[in-house]
């Protein structure tokens, strides 16, 4: 970023173009698609790599700012959603200001969605690149806003995942604040006796997190209490909390979203459930955990379970599996088995999916002397209640499809998990929701515990369903996440933001209500009043641009200019 | 402490886990043993359930590690010792293995790789294809820095007392680089000819194809290169050094005296060779029987030390070593070697008709035959000299050639070639006898020799049997000609009397072979007593080596032999031969006949054909052959074969394990055929075939490169099957193969596949519809095992199945079937961690002792794991478990800050 770059009138750009392996270079000739660009004006560098995002391309992009004193980079290759962060790091080692890449999708935009048209996808990725090529020849060098962050999270939901994340979060010197709808932290957790796999009773690693939250000063427990607004710039959030009546305001660095799930309910009638002796799986839980000896239901002693698995997943609107009732309900077998050794039991299942570690319960049970019968998905067993009598019909796959009949005394629906009923909460922080109900993460891979939702993290079962410990694992993965952000003490905010032009604004407001995030205001001295943007709250939307009448607002990094230059590339960019 | 946490391995787990250490402001030391940071997921095609290009979300996070400000990675490396300092601290041991670069000067070219000359599998390819021992290891390898792989010195190269590097001249005439091959061989000696005809091979002795269907014909190959440089090039086409001025005298022209005029010539020397006989050649001309090194071959090799400009002075004995130094010569080698034959010491010795073993082959060498035409002859003796004189005394005629002995046929010294070449000739043998006089006739010449009965007592001091003469058991074999071959002995009284009235060439030292006169060396069987041609070659090396040392004081432009590493197990060669095929050696054999009449060479020379193929049986023990071409191929100069590797010791605040899981080894389900059948595969190596820097342009099929068009996939192999050893599920092949068959139907429009399955495990956020996506495409799901697979001569397979749904057995047949392979634990620290106190579950995984209330935390306290090496898990959950580690890892440090 040296002063004899910025002075200089036409940049040096070098543009790069991807072969993303097969990705983009069995559908795009990236050749071609080189061979249009590199006389454009101030391209000094174009080329093709096989990965543009490995290393040794990295250290091939380093070495041409050298040799070539670039200004900046076109690179043509994926969605800026993937790699905007690796090249923008490239350009910063390189002593390139790195709001001066641009990054240009030939891969979604032409390969990917052209895979029968190679001619037409490598005109099309000519036109993009040009284009790009337009845009980066009129970036200007931009800096990031530093704003200091406050060392303090807020984790919403006092399930394991919350409490287990608010006790991490303490251990590395920041506060915490934990809020409960319920009028007790502890969640599902804290209602269970024993769980798989190693027999961990719940309601004693609630009490166990309970006396850690009490040993730490740092964790402010807010029970009875939800989040009911939120406020403010990354980094630094104000957030609503209220409880009975009572509003408490709050600013914190980041906020962790753990609310964890509600237990399926069938409809009444759904394989018999109404019946007392058709029960849920939390329900067969507590008549487990809250008795000894051999089990009783309704009065009668039951000497013979059937469980139906899959009772509200993988069926309907409920296209997911909810993972863990298949693991939870072969446990809750092995504890009936304790209970009773002649008890009998017959699981009617689809999928057995005990997975991983978990296969040893299901080894386990059927040593126990449980039977898998196994009905097909478009087959489900077929329960009838006559008076005292239940009738349960199945077709077992696992004997041919032989139509076989039990008449158990209690049938135990295994149901999953759904998404919690929490509207509330979801418009106060505007979480994302996705098409299963369950909130979502930016990238099961890549960003796992963070939302598009800037500084919102997400944690447990309210993301996908999840057992206890995969629970409380999520839960302090997404600790490390804000513990990543705020052990820093600053954070660096995107500087491509709305700035005004003050000489030109002639301050008629117009631009105040089309701001979603409430950056805009009026400030003024004397006589004259202007529009300000606040930078650290500005998102680079660009909503406020188009409705100045005086033209007096510009996007940083997306100016009126470049974007007229960037259509001007598209329609100059023909194949050749 | 030099860092707050060490993460052992770079994964998606241990790159999670630093990075997020490193963003919370740790400074994290991330050891990797392989080449690159990255791990597996990088390898893979895309991931599910979104599809995503796995490198493209491997990559960025690869970089991030490599570049993190306060991330330090060492790949190459492995944690060799980990304890704790009792106050929640760690000291480790890392050690560093060599790559053979020099990272900072590699620019990645790959110039080296196209240089050389030895093509394993590709393990980053699933072996599916070959890669070179001087590679990068994969295109998004970081560092993109080439490496060598050298696991050892190969068993051949290692052998060579000459010093030659074996293994490299072999890999070059595999290549085709026969100039080149002859070249290396230079580098240790003017003899490559001579070698190839003549010399024992212990490298052969060794080659670890021997084992298997016989070793590499590595002696043959030598001497075709040689003969195929002396047809078709004038002169050794070695360039002398700058002449420096200094002259040496070399007495004795045999292979020790010739090499190390050589040697010295080639850096610049002044030499002159000064031979007692009338030409050059030593032993070699003098006492080596045609049969076995034709003088042409020898003449060849002599002309390469005179093209140097090595005077070789003949008939030239030297009396006066001390009139040398006066002569100007700075230094004197004696190499005079064991020319006499040892007498038999019994009476009758000097009767007419009893010859010296030696003496004997020379006159047949000179053209002066004894007439032994119909003649009885006993050889005494049990060496080298001796087959050769028997098998001589048969070509002239012998009609009776005795072999008498003084121990069993074990014992005999000879080479076994040369003692079972000589039974076939017709030599008998006479054993456990020893001579006790010879009994001439009235006229003086030998009528019988007289021994006694031997028997063999305890050993002595080489080893072998002390013989023990039985008394009154004397005997007369009847003869007309007595050879004494009972061993060799120097001839430096010739000139031992100008030296200080002392054998002046003993002792030397043994490492610079000086003398205590300094300006005095000796070399070769002067020194070591009788050996054999390599040997004397090796004595000639060394001590070229240590005049140049002792008069220039450096090693200048001398060839060094570079410090050999440890030499390379050979059981281990042959573990890794996992799909070796039969290769017989296709060399015509050496043409022994009973009685034969003349003295042609045996063995006939071979064609470029036949050594190609010849060659092309080498197994590459060492993986690297030494050949050095990669050295003047590196156009930055960073190749460095004397590079060694290096051990840290290093003080952490705490310890995250992430060195992940291992792959079933499929073959360990033999009915299922991997590695029998060519289109078995793994799942690991399905994704190498649909991943972008995929080997092939599309999905083939091993066997012949056609498209399938009927794949099979085999669940759960090596999960949920207690005929391993194996009850737990794997959790992610389900997946992968879901994936997979997506992939399949989006590159071959028109395949059918079918998947076997027992239950589909879809159990993450999305994998259910990722499963019904499947379905939805037209995966066929049978459920059920698979029982056995059988191979058709089209090498298609037939799937023998359990089809539960329909209640029946039944077969199908496929081109080509995925063997879903699962995991198993990683145990490469597994002593390491125990003697920590690391606590193991009953699966071997590393046990999460608390893993309801601090998942990650093993029985150590500060010692946490990352991913797979607790359990199976697939990326996702690596990636939050890494998350997991690193928030306790950090909670712990801090507690190391809190005042205790």
């Amino acid at each position: 970023m040296s002063g004899r770059n910025e002075a200089r009138t036409e940049p040096r750009i070098a543009v790069y173009v991807c072969q993303c392996g097969g990705n983009i270079g069995d559908y795009v000739d990236t050749n071609q698609v080189v061979h249009a660009v590199k006389d454009l004006p101030g391209v000094v560098v174009a080329r093709h790599a096989m990965f543009t995002c490995s290393d040794s391309n990295q250290q091939e992009m380093i070495d041409d700012v050298a040799r070539e004193h670039l200004d900046g980079f076109v690179v043509a290759c994926c969605s800026p959603k993937l790699h905007t962060f690796t090249f923008r790091g490239v350009a910063e080692r390189a002593g390139v200001n790195p709001y001066r890449v641009a990054q240009v999708n030939i891969r979604e935009q032409c390969s990917w969605t052209h895979t029968d048209d190679p001619t037409g996808a490598t005109s099309k990725a000519m036109k993009l690149v040009t284009a790009g090529v337009e845009r980066a020849r009129l970036m200007k060098p931009l800096h990031p806003i530093e704003v200091p962050t406050t060392p303090r999270v807020a984790v919403v939901g006092g399930g394991v995942a919350g409490m287990r994340a608010a006790i991490a979060l303490a251990d590395v010197g920041l506060e915490v604040h934990l809020i409960e709808k319920e009028p007790e932290l502890g969640g599902h957790v804290g209602k269970l006796g024993a769980m798989y796999p190693h027999g961990t009773v719940g309601t004693e690693l609630v009490h166990r997190m309970l006396e850690e939250i009490d040993r730490r000063p740092g964790i402010e427990v807010h029970t009875g209490a939800v989040v009911s607004a939120k406020s403010g710039t990354f980094g630094n959030y104000r957030i609503a909390i209220e409880s009975v009546g009572l509003r408490t305001e709050v600013t914190v660095g980041q906020i962790v979203v753990a609310t964890g799930f509600d237990s399926y309910e069938p409809a009444t009638g759904e394989f018999g459930y109404g019946s007392p002796r058709v029960v849920t799986l939390p329900e067969f839980r507590r008549l487990l955990d809250e008795a000894e000896g051999p089990i009783v239901r309704d009065g009668r002693p039951v000497r013979s379970i059937a469980y139906i698995y899959c009772v509200g997943s993988r069926c309907g609107d409920r296209t997911y599996c909810s993972r863990y009732c298949c693991s939870a309900a072969v446990h809750a077998s092995l504890l009936a088995a304790e209970r009773d050794p002649s008890v009998r039991q017959y699981h009617l299942y689809r999928d057995l999916r005990t997975y991983g570690r978990n296969e040893v319960m299901f080894g386990e049970s059927r040593k126990r002397g449980s039977y898998y019968l196994r009905f097909a998905d478009d087959d489900p067993p077929l329960v009838s209640i006559d008076g005292e009598r239940i009738r349960l019909t199945v077709h077992d796959l696992l004997t041919a499809g032989a139509e076989l009949a039990l008449e158990p005394d209690l049938v135990v629906l295994v149901t999953g998990m759904v998404p919690r009923a929490n509207d509330e909460l979801i418009g106060a922080l505007k979480l994302p929701v996705g098409r299963d109900g369950f909130l979502n993460e930016i990238h099961p891979k890549l960003r796992p515990v963070e939302t598009v939702v800037d500084g919102v993290l997400i944690a447990g079962a309210c993301q996908a369903p999840k057992s206890s410990a995969e629970s409380v694992t999520s839960g302090l993965a997404a600790a490390a996440q804000a513990a990543a952000v705020l052990r820093r003490g600053v954070a660096s905010l995107d500087p491509q933001v709305a700035i005004v032009d003050s000489g030109a604004c002639d301050g008629c407001g117009e631009c105040i209500g089309s701001c979603p995030f409430g950056a805009i205001e009026m400030t003024g001295t004397g006589g004259t009043v202007v529009a300000t943007i606040a930078a650290a709250g500005c998102k680079g939307c660009g909503a406020c641009t188009p409705t100045c009448p005086r033209n007096a607002i510009d996007l940083q990094g997306y100016t009126d200019a470049q974007v007229r230059a960037t259509i001007a590339g598209l329609l100059a960019g023909r194949a050749t | 402490m030099d860092y707050d946490a060490l993460v052992v391995g770079r994964g998606i787990g241990g790159m999670e886990s630093a990075l997020k250490l490193g963003d919370m402001g740790y400074r994290v030391l991330v050891v990797e043993k392989e080449a690159s940071v990255g791990g597996r997921m990088v390898l893979l095609s895309k991931v599910f359930p979104t599809l995503d290009c796995a490198s493209c979300i491997a990559t960025p996070k690869m970089a991030a590690t490599a570049h993190h400000p306060n991330v330090t990675v060492l790949t190459d490396s492995e944690v060799e010792a980990v304890s704790s300092d009792g106050g929640g601290r760690f000291l480790v041991r890392v050690h560093t293995r060599p790559r053979f670069v020099d990272l900072a000067a590699c620019t990645g070219c790959r110039q080296c790789e196209q240089a050389c000359t030895v093509a394993v599998p590709d393990e980053w390819n699933g072996e599916m294809v070959s890669r070179r021992a001087a590679y990068i290891a994969y295109p998004q390898a970081i560092p993109q820095k080439a490496l060598i792989e050298r696991r050892g010195t190969s068993p051949c190269t290692d052998a060579c007392p000459a010093g030659i590097r074996a293994h490299g001249y072999v890999s070059l005439v595999r290549s085709g680089l026969y100039e080149e091959a002859f070249q290396l061989l230079l580098e240790a000696t003017p003899l490559a000819a001579t070698l190839g005809a003549a010399c024992y091979a212990p490298c052969e002795t060794v080659c670890t194809r021997g084992e298997l269907e016989g070793p590499v014909a590595i002696r043959r190959l030598k001497r075709f290169v040689a003969e195929r440089h002396y047809a078709t090039a004038d002169g050794p086409g070695v360039t002398p050094g700058e002449p420096n001025g200094r002259r040496v005298a070399i007495v004795g022209s045999g292979p020790a005296g010739l090499t190390a005029a050589w040697q010295l010539a080639r850096a610049g020397y002044g030499v002159r060779v000064f031979e007692a006989g009338p030409e050059p050649g030593g032993f070699l001309r003098q006492a080596i029987p045609a049969y076995r090194l034709p003088a042409e071959l020898l003449d060849q090799d002599v002309a390469n030390v005179t093209a140097l400009g090595v005077e070789i002075t003949t008939n030239s004995p030297i009396a006066d070593v001390a009139a040398l130094k006066v002569e100007g010569y700075d230094a004197v080698l004696l190499a005079t070697g064991t020319p006499e034959s040892r007498p038999l010491g019994i009476p009758g010795e000097d009767l007419e008709g009893v010859q010296a073993g030696v003496a004997f082959l020379r006159d047949v060498r000179a053209g002066h035959p004894p007439d032994l035409a119909g003649k009885r002859v006993v050889v005494v003796g049990g060496g080298n000299v001796a087959m050769d004189s028997a098998r001589t005394a048969i070509r002239l005629g012998a009609s009776e050639t005795r072999v008498a002995y003084r121990r069993g046929r074990e014992e005999m010294p000879a080479h076994r070639a040369e003692l079972n070449d000589a039974l076939t000739e017709g030599a008998d043998l006479e054993l456990l006898v020893a001579p006790v006089q010879v009994i001439g006739d009235a006229d003086r010449r030998v009528a019988a020799l007289r021994c006694r009965r031997i028997e063999l007592g305890e050993p002595d001091d080489t080893g072998r049997r002390r013989p023990v003469p039985v008394p009154g058991s004397e005997f007369d074999i009847e003869c007309d000609v007595v050879i004494a071959a009972v061993g060799l002995t120097t001839a430096v009284e010739t000139f031992a009397g100008a030296l200080l009235g002392a054998p002046p060439a003993g002792p030397v030292d043994e490492r610079t072979l000086q003398s205590v006169i300094p300006w005095l060396f000796a070399a070769g069987d002067l020194v070591t007593g009788p050996s054999d041609i390599a040997r004397a070659v090796g004595q000639g090396r060394q001590a070229a080596q240590a005049i140049d040392r002792w008069l220039c004081g450096e090693r200048r432009g001398l060839a060094t032999v570079p410090d050999p590493l440890g030499v390379v197990d050979r059981a281990e060669v042959l573990a890794r031969q996992k799909s070796h095929s039969r290769r017989e050696s296709g060399l015509r054999p050496v043409n022994v006949t009973p009685r034969p009449r003349d003295f042609d060479q045996l063995e006939p020379p071979i064609g470029e054909e036949d050594a190609r193929a010849a060659a092309g049986r080498c197994l590459d023990c060492g993986v690297c052959s030494e050949c050095g071409q990669c050295l003047p191929a590196c156009p930055a100069n960073a190749i460095d074969l004397s590079m060694r590797g290096n051990d840290r010791s290093l003080e952490v605040g705490a310890v995250v394990l992430a060195t992940g899981y291992r792959i079933f080894p499929a073959d360990l389900k033999p009915q299922y055929g991997h590695g029998r059948f060519a289109n078995v595969i793994t799942g690991l190596q399905m994704e190498r075939l649909l991943a972008p820097t995929r080997p092939y342009t599309s999905v083939l099929r091993p066997s012949d490169g056609k498209i399938p068009m009927r794949i099979a996939y085999v669940m759960c192999t090596g999960s949920r099957d207690e005929s391993v050893g194996n009850p737990l599920c794997s959790k992610f092949c389900c997946m992968y193969s879901l994936k997979q068959n997506q992939l399949i139907m989006g590159v071959l429009r028109f395949a059918e596949v079918t998947v076997h399955y027992i239950d589909i495990r879809a159990v993450g956020k999305g994998y259910e519809e990722f499963f019904e996506q499947s379905k939805g495409m037209g995966v066929n799901f049978v459920k059920g095992r698979v029982a056995e697979i059988r191979e058709t001569p089209e090498a298609n397979l037939i799937l023998r199945y359990e089809d539960v749904d329909h209640g029946t057995l039944a077969e199908a047949e496929y081109d080509l079937v995925v063997l879903a392979v699962g995991v198993q634990p990683n145990q490469d620290l597994g002593q390491l961690l125990a003697a920590q106190g690391v606590a193991f579950d009953d699966r071997a995984y590393v046990d999460e002792v608390d893993e309801d209330y601090r998942p990650t935390a093993t029985s150590v306290p500060g010692i946490f794991v990352a991913g797979a090496l607790s359990g199976p898990r697939d990326i996702p959950e690596s990636i939050l478990h890494a998350g997991a580690a690193a928030i306790q890892v950090a909670a712990h440090l801090e507690s190391l800050k809190a005042p205790a």
